[in-house]
């Protein structure tokens, strides 16, 4: 054995015990418990009885061939991601502009819209919930707005707008955030030399700024895409996924279906395809937005 | 450094004969019993019975009180063998999904001090899977300030005088229901009331009736009288204010307390609620109509709270000791009526101070059904999953054809699975 090739060895072994630790952590509390769950979406089992039946790809089948409200679920699911996806990235990246520049009282502000990220999303579904309601019952009475009379959460309707308005006010300081984090890595000196160029202000914004900062627009739609996907606890404390099952996104449904009908291994089946759904659109979301990335 | 860590290990050898005298004083302790409860609303009583048990034996009830996850938190923690050694939960079709972790009461003496009525809901082949909590009613309560101001005089009991007593108090510009119909189970609530007649009257009985449905042998769509249901539910979204959809369990309560509204379809549970709106309110009790036959219009009356007892439990002894205190000692006799303040099911127990115990007692002496919770002898999670399909309906999104063969659907696979 040569010396460079002891070496080789001897660095692999390095690396190798060095994530050892992580990687045991992962494969246990991440990794075992998630391939467990597969097996167990091939099984009947209800949660509770000490058996689990193996039934094969029952379960699978069932849920392609005979289940309308998963995949009604799916579909609310999929425009709920849609329209939070771009509701969230525009307005984040406009108020991120906005905060960027030399207005009056912009670290208040930014403040402002960072404080509801704060707040559990389960305690913001309970406040609003009580705003649509009893909220905007008196503002009625005040202001005799008929827009304040509309059946915010029991018009089948309307609920979109209303969950999709909740999540837009909670999650936009988060993305704020990361946009002006963004914003203030673009260099003064292209800005500038753009300007002798002649570049007007949406010309400077759209050749120069946006190209730039690209990098967090893919984390930003990223992140809103894999969250709206997941979509429960704001579902779950506003809507409870009514009225009837319009609000429902996947993972209530199967919250449900494990939890509440006690058919857990059918539930597992779910979770595994939702998984399955979230990681090819993910892949797909970094693959296109990577490549539109520049380095200065 | 080097010194400091043996310094430091020292100290921890020199210290490990106190931890370890620490734990082997603490078997000798007394039994602290783990036990996992809902309705949060009685979480004051819960806390009055624990200190007085503890004065009474030593004995300590370490009690966790949930409610909306409260079936997700008990599953986890059965499967991660956390095992409460006290829980509870629904009656009926609950017997034989908890089955595997629960003590058959059969035996114990104290299940004789129990009312056989009561009992019904928790015998599951022919054994005693559980300890009926409480009775409890479920029908109409309304604001008997309202209906005298209103010149309402003779309680409604058919769906057509529902709707007569609803048009006066809606001419009269009073709202005449809140819905509730954002909760998921106060629709079936409502809902299933209006046809509880019609397993005894047509199908031979509640236990043939969802054998029927359980079977397949029986659709929803085949009963002529789910029309009954139907018509009860649009009676009371026309005549339910402006948003009936969004009416949750806090609108029904406080806007009945307050008298905005005059009628709220809710149980017994939610007396405590009004009254601490308001405590002047008088809040009186209607029978459900069923349809257009007064004769068959009742309440529906039923033990369905169960206390049940973990049979693996290295405490079974010592819950079972409770239970028995809680039945037959002068503290625990008087705790359901006087504390909880809800009809109690041991034998010969105190009538309670509440409006709608008193009247629910008054009610079935005057002959008015009392209908046993039938739904609740459905398969496991049909409450909710055909509460969001009656709310579908009721938010406009379904007919009743629709509807009927949702209801359908969705029971014939939760029956399929539960098999």
């Amino acid at each position: 054995m040569t010396q460079l090739r002891r070496k080789q060895l001897n660095r692999g072994l390095v690396f190798l015990l060095f994530t050892l630790p992580a990687f045991a952590a992962i494969l246990v509390s991440v990794e075992i418990p998630f391939l467990m769950s597969v097996v167990s979406s091939f099984t009947k089992w209800n949660g509770l009885d000490k058996a689990q039946t193996f039934i094969g790809l029952e379960n699978y089948k069932e849920l392609f061939l005979d289940d309308q409200d998963m995949w009604k679920a799916f579909g609310f699911t999929l425009r709920l991601t849609l329209g939070s996806v771009i509701a969230v990235n525009l307005c984040a990246l406009l108020l991120a502009v906005i905060l960027d520049s030399d207005i009056k009282g912009k670290n208040v502000l930014r403040a402002a819209f960072y404080v509801p990220n704060i707040i559990s999303l389960i305690i913001i579904g309970y406040i609003w919930r009580f705003i649509f309601s009893a909220g905007f019952d008196s503002f009625y009475q005040k202001t005799g707005w008929e827009i304040f009379m509309l059946s915010w959460l029991g018009d089948v309707n309307i609920v979109y707008f209303s969950v999709l308005l909740v999540s837009l006010w909670h999650s936009l300081g988060f993305y704020l955030v990361v946009y002006i984090a963004g914003l203030q890595t673009v260099p003064r000196d292209l800005i500038e030399a753009s300007m002798i160029d002649g570049a007007n202000r949406t010309k400077r914004f759209f050749r120069i700024t946006l190209p730039l900062i690209m990098p967090s627009i893919t984390v930003c739609v990223f992140h809103s895409l894999s969250n709206g996907l997941k979509a429960f606890d704001v579902i779950f404390s506003l809507t409870n996924g009514g009225p009837g099952n319009t609000t429902t996104t996947i993972a209530l449904d199967i919250y449900r279906t494990a939890f509440v009908i006690n058919r857990f291994g059918y539930g597992t089946a779910k979770s595994v395809v939702l998984f399955l759904m979230i990681l090819i659109l993910s892949i797909l979301q970094v693959r296109v937005f990577k490549r539109r990335e520049v380095e200065v | 450094m080097k010194k400091m860590l043996v310094g430091l290990l020292a100290l921890l050898v020199a210290l490990s004969p106190l931890v370890a005298a620490g734990q082997q004083e603490k078997k000798d302790e007394p039994v602290t019993l783990n036990v996992l409860f809902y309705s949060p609303e009685l979480a004051e009583q819960y806390n009055d019975m624990v200190a007085e048990y503890k004065k009474a034996t030593g004995v300590t009830l370490d009690i966790t009180v949930l409610q909306t996850d409260y079936r997700s938190v008990l599953t986890s923690r059965l499967n991660s063998g956390d095992v409460p050694d006290i829980f509870m939960s629904s009656a009926y079709a609950d017997n034989s999904t908890y089955k595997d972790y629960v003590y058959d009461l059969s035996n114990e003496d104290f299940i004789k001090q129990i009312e056989p009525g009561a009992l019904q809901g928790v015998i599951s082949d022919g054994k005693v899977t559980g300890y009926p909590f409480l009775v409890q009613s479920h029908s109409f309560i309304y604001n008997k300030k309202v209906f005298r101001d209103n010149g309402i005089t003779t309680l409604p009991k058919t769906l057509a005088e529902f709707e007569a007593v609803a048009k006066k108090l809606q001419a009269n510009g009073v709202q005449p229901f809140a819905t509730g119909f954002k909760e998921f189970w106060v629709l079936p609530q409502t809902a299933w009331q209006a046809i509880a007649n019609v397993p005894t009257e047509n199908y031979g009985g509640y236990e043939k009736f969802v054998g029927m449905l359980n079977s397949g042998a029986l659709k929803f769509k085949d009963i002529p009288q789910m029309s009954q249901l139907f018509d009860l539910l649009d009676l009371i979204k026309k005549y339910g204010g402006p948003k009936p959809n969004e009416s949750d369990f806090n609108d029904q309560t406080s806007s009945l307390a307050t008298g905005k509204v005059a009628m709220i379809h809710q149980g017994n549970w939610a007396e405590d609620s009004i009254r601490k709106t308001n405590p002047e309110v008088e809040i009186g009790f209607l029978v459900g109509p069923t349809g257009n036959n007064a004769a068959t219009a009742g309440i529906m009356f039923d033990s369905n709270q169960t206390i049940r007892i973990a049979k693996d439990s290295k405490n079974l002894q010592a819950a079972l000791d409770w239970l028995r205190w809680l039945t037959t000692s002068e503290y625990g006799k008087n705790w359901i009526p006087g504390k909880v303040k809800q009809l109690s099911p041991i034998i010969g127990a105190a009538a309670p101070d509440s409006y709608i115990a008193k009247e629910t007692s008054a009610l079935l002496a005057s002959g008015a059904p009392g209908y046993p919770w039938f739904y609740q002898m459905f398969p496991t999670g049909t409450e909710q999953q055909l509460g969001a399909i009656l709310q579908g309906y009721c938010a406009g999104l379904t007919n009743r054809e629709q509807t009927l063969d949702a209801l359908d659907a969705a029971y014939a696979k939760i029956a399929k699975a539960a098999q």
